[in-house]
């Protein structure tokens, strides 16, 4: 075998870095033991970290199920609270009571029927997220998503969590250095070595010397040093189609310790952007993402402090730009970038660490045995994460181009010169065909199933002709479902508790394994 | 509403007490909590099982005596011939650091009951082995404890499903229960073993893997219950 892929070193100490070190480490621990595979982690001791993404997907269940992490911990840990999913204020019309859902529990019967023919046909007044799920009526009612009994990392109701991210990076070094035999190296990469074929050698560093590795993973942040400026290269921008270039941020304090914490994220809408409210049991992150070409900062500040109220009295916000946007290509030679180094997208649906996740599950599970193939599996990373990147794009644009809102950053986005045309092209067969399976989004790990497209275009009042006679087929089937739906949000609504106090519970008596 | 106040001999030298089994005064409990010292007398009658506090979520141990919300198959109208396990035996009573304490509104305060003084304030037989039970329950508690936390470390509990379909045609699904996993027991190291036998866990762990066998044996108890109920409907 020519040249074994055995050395995996990782730059960069950040969210992106330990959980990608993590998962690597995890998958391949029976060749860690056996000495003949190494997961190196560098870390600067003098770069700060963005503790970037406080939002995640239900992946990272299963992500840190495997890596052995106990969940009891990182509640006790990171600050973690249930998320059930975003609610969307104010984005339709901007009226009070203008908001929808996009919770995580898929609808029911998604794989045997598509309900929203059926409930298009007949809403009896219910959203379509009520119609089909009980997620909704769980978040309004700021119930957990499970029980004290219900073991680690099951749900009675699909969840992910919201964490406090600069807690997070810690926790999982933690783990991976005491648990899972990550070599964690304190230096400063100096000098990034190439050899003649492109390929890097190794890294110079100031405080370890030479570090030498066989494939090498950019977690180095906005700067990507290896990817970016080693290897040179591009960033390619997405401005044209997302507009928001600045995030305003603030740790708010709850009025009192008992108050009531959501369970799910609170997405609004404001004259520019939007801002994410994230309630974790100490504080709650709030911060208003929005288009410096739409509003002054002075002015973004004031809306945002309109939002918190009082709370925000005396609290000085921390402003933080955002390029929108991701590498030309993600994995060249025998570099591959993960995390803000790849890209970054504005925070809308918490993208940032499902996609590590995603992608060092695909490095992991496709780990080049040796050099000669690694461009191979180059190249299928690099597809699927051009897909990933192009469907999320289209995917948080979606978000804006179907309001009805008069000011002018909103009426910006709805310019069909910004909507991409894959995008625009689905809207418009989604005018005669609601989106279900066969809808393009099939690959197995989609970042956003057609259900998700489902709960925000209906969710947004859009409206797909339904022909007569068309649902008679499956007519009873779905109304089955309905009524299942009608059932379980009852039960739930009795069984489950308030998710401020089984998050207290958790960290009182923790979480059995089984 | 339990009214918990501690055991005087002064104002309470009158109070009777109900003593024996009844679903009247709360024996009627389909899963008991007990303690490692009554394993042996459990396993030859009951499923020895663990399930989860619903308000902590953490594990205890218990004995199944029947399958219903209230149902416990051993009792009738003469009480529980079986063994009757401390935490039923206790009665109305309770410890409050090293006193023992009463609920006043429980059913089993009865003027027709047991006395709990004699008349010159001395506690009777009957207190007097409340008293001798409490000092098996008290430590007893402590230790079974410290044996859960032993088995769920060691991850040598999982679930039990236990489906039943009964001759009247009802089912039952049970969850919730848990018991010994024996594939991890047979896997742990040798040191692991012989810590767990120098315990004195072993054998308990065995117990209860033993008193699985019970639980088709519970269900025949069910099983003539429900057929004499619609035996008895159908003769009215």
């Amino acid at each position: 075998m020519v040249g074994p892929v055995q050395n995996i070193v990782i730059v960069g100490g950040g969210t992106a870095g330990w959980l990608t070190a993590g998962v690597i480490a995890a998958r391949h621990q029976g060749r860690i033991q056996q000495g003949n595979f190494s997961v190196t982690l560098i870390e600067s001791p003098n770069v700060p970290i963005i503790g970037v993404g406080e939002g995640t997907w239900p992946t990272l269940r299963t992500t840190l199920e495997k890596m052995g992490v106990s969940e009891t911990d990182l509640f006790r840990h990171c600050d973690a609270a249930f998320k059930q999913g975003a609610r969307f204020a104010r984005w339709t019309t901007g009226a009070e009571d203008d908001g929808y859902y996009h919770p995580l529990m898929l609808p029911q019967g998604f794989t045997q029927v598509n309900l929203v023919p059926h409930w298009l046909e007949n809403e009896q007044g219910r959203s379509f997220c009520d119609a089909v799920t009980p997620q909704g009526a769980l978040c309004d009612e700021g119930l957990a998503p499970k029980t004290i009994t219900t073991p680690e990392y099951q749900a009675v109701a699909n969840y992910a969590y919201h964490l406090d991210a600069g807690k997070f990076a810690p926790f999982i070094q933690k783990h991976c250095t005491a648990k899972l035999g990550v070599r964690h190296v304190l230096a400063d990469v100096q000098t990034v070595n190439l050899a003649e074929n492109g390929d890097i050698k190794g890294l110079t560093t100031e405080q370890a010397g030479e570090i030498a590795g066989d494939l090498f993973v950019d977690c180095t942040g906005f700067r990507s040093l290896l990817l970016g400026k080693a290897l040179g290269v591009g960033f390619k921008e997405c401005k044209d189609v997302l507009f928001c270039d600045t995030a305003m941020a603030m740790q708010v304090p709850y009025e009192t310790p008992e108050s009531p914490m959501a369970s799910h994220t609170i997405s609004t809408a404001h004259s520019a952007g939007w801002t994410w409210d994230i309630g974790l049991p100490t504080r709650r992150g709030i911060g208003y993402v929005y288009s410096s070409h739409h509003i002054s900062d002075e002015d973004a500040e004031a809306e945002l402090r309109r939002y918190i109220g009082p709370q925000a009295n005396g609290l000085t916000p921390r402003k933080i730009p955002i390029r929108s946007g991701h590498r030309e290509t993600f994995w060249k030679n025998n570099c591959v970038a993960i995390g803000l180094a790849a890209g970054f997208l504005e925070p809308l649906e918490s993208s940032a660490i499902v996609l590590v996740e995603l992608s060092a599950k695909l490095i992991s599970e496709q780990m080049p045995a040796n050099r000669e193939v690694m461009d191979i599996v180059a190249a299928r990373f690099n597809d699927v994460n051009h897909y990933r990147w192009g469907r999320i794009i289209d995917f948080l644009k979606l978000h804006y181009v179907l309001t009805k809102r008069p000011e002018k950053f909103w009426q910006d986005n709805t310019d069909p010169a910004s909507v991409p045309d894959r995008l625009k092209n689905l809207l418009h067969l989604w005018k005669y065909q609601p989106p279900w399976f066969f809808d393009e989004f099939d690959r197995i790990e989609e970042v956003f199933p057609a259900a998700s497209y489902q709960y925000v275009l209906y969710g947004m009042g859009f409206k797909t002709e339904v022909m007569p006679g068309d649902n008679s087929g499956t007519r009873s089937t779905a109304s089955g479902y309905m009524n299942e739906n009608v059932a379980m949000t009852r039960k739930l609504r009795t069984q489950l508790p308030k998710n401020r106090d089984l998050v207290k519970k958790i960290h009182e008596y923790g979480l059995q394994a089984i | 509403m339990p009214n918990i106040v501690l055991l005087n001999s002064q104002t309470h030298r009158t109070l009777c007490v109900q003593a024996g089994a009844s679903s009247r005064y709360g024996d009627n409990q389909r899963f008991v909590p007990v303690i490692l010292g009554e394993f042996a007398h459990l396993a030859v009658h009951y499923p020895i099982l663990l399930t989860k506090d619903q308000d902590t979520g953490q594990f205890f141990i218990g004995a199944m005596l029947g399958f219903d919300e209230g149902e416990n198959l051993f009792l009738d109208a003469r009480g529980m011939e079986t063994y009757r396990p401390l935490n039923l035996q206790r009665g109305p009573f309770f410890t409050a650091g090293n006193d023992l304490a009463i609920d006043l509104d429980s059913p089993r305060i009865d003027e027709a009951g047991k006395p709990l003084f004699t008349e010159s304030g001395e506690p009777t037989q009957y207190l007097q082995s409340i008293m001798a039970l409490f000092r098996d329950l008290k430590p007893g508690l402590e230790v079974t404890k410290t044996f859960v936390q032993t088995l769920s470390s060691l991850k040598l509990i999982e679930p039990i499903d236990v489906d039943l379909a009964f001759d009247d045609g009802s089912q039952r699904t049970l969850t919730g229960l848990y018991t010994i996993n024996q594939a991890a027991l047979r896997a742990l190291p040798d040191a692991g073993v012989i810590d767990l036998f120098r315990r004195d866990y072993l054998q308990l762990i065995y117990l209860m893997i033993a008193s699985l066998k019970q639980v088709p044996v519970l269900a025949r108890r069910k099983n003539s219950a429900l057929l004499k109920a619609t035996a008895a409907l159908q003769g009215a």
